[in-house]
């Protein structure tokens, strides 16, 4: 519980939370749109083993993972420390071992453990039914059906979310984000027609 | 034994004077916290932090200041001992006052 009220109380004091919220929205929906796109490409090209989009899939997704990882937490390790070094101005003094400093290195961490891990779930749920048809419960064009809806299911709940916070219609966003995802879907099969 | 402190303190704006009150009043041998923002800059801002109690160690309030990113500007009073003395106005002060 201490541990969690620590975690709360530098979430505060370094003001990460509406950063954090940005790369969850950003970094998820890269996530289910480079798994929709790989998916239907294979789609598209007519795949004839799961593995191949399984494997495919999950490489993509912890490249996104890691890449996502890093780079939140070298941007907000460096904004971190210009923040800091202008406060420890005007205090005229340290305040590296002081709370503040503490929330800010934690923020850098936050914000890297969000910016990785959004994508590499939104990724790693699309992924799932193919997975599972590696296994044999099901066939691949369910696999690829599946994998799409869970896709755009996912597009659409970030922008609902997004609606949430913008104390904004929900759906209306909700479509917005979902609009993209279908997009990318439609261009790919009019490829396949072609 | 320390009953009063009257520090000047710069603080940043995070954690707040709420947050700030709660560790201060948490220390032992602490029995109540007030704490008045005098100057809020862009930054950092002024506050007058008063301790009371029944034995207060300075040092622990520093440490705890300190920890929580602020700075003790200047010891503005201190009260000690068994009974808490008042400053008391001498014709001198009126006078210089005039």
């Amino acid at each position: 519980m201490k541990f969690l009220d620590q975690i709360k109380s530098y979430i505060k004091i370094s003001g990460v939370a509406p950063i954090s919220r940005r790369y969850f929205v950003m970094n998820a929906f890269d996530g289910a749109t480079t798994v929709l796109g790989l998916v239907v490409g294979a789609y598209v090209v007519g795949i004839s083993s799961e593995l191949w989009v399984t494997w495919s899939g999950f490489g993509a997704t912890l490249a996104m993972g890691l890449s996502g990882f890093t780079g939140s937490y070298m941007a907000e390790e460096a904004e971190g420390a210009k923040k800091l070094n202008s406060l420890e101005k005007s205090m005229l003094t340290g305040l590296k071992d002081s709370v503040v400093g503490k929330a800010s290195r934690f923020a850098s961490l936050w914000a890297a453990i969000i910016g990785g891990g959004a994508p590499a779930l939104t990724g790693g749920v699309c992924l799932i039914p193919f997975f599972l048809s590696t296994k044999g419960l099901f066939s691949i064009s369910l696999a690829v059906q599946i994998s799409v809806a869970l896709a755009l299911s996912i597009m659409f709940l970030l922008g609902a979310i997004l609606g949430r916070i913008s104390n904004r219609n929900m759906l209306f966003h909700g479509a917005k984000m979902l609009l993209v995802g279908l997009i990318l879907t439609v261009v790919f099969l009019a490829l396949k027609l072609t | 034994m320390i009953r009063r402190l009257v520090l000047d303190v710069l603080k940043p704006h995070k954690p707040n004077v709420v947050e700030l009150s709660e560790a201060l009043s948490h220390l032992q041998g602490v029995e109540g916290v007030n704490i008045i923002i005098n100057e809020i800059d862009q930054q950092v801002e002024n506050a007058k932090v008063i301790v009371a109690g029944v034995s207060i160690s300075f040092e622990d309030v520093k440490k705890k200041l300190e920890e929580l990113g602020a700075t003790v500007h200047s010891i503005d009073e201190v009260a000690a001992g068994k009974r808490i003395v008042e400053e008391v106005m001498t014709p001198q002060d009126s006078s210089a006052r005039m």
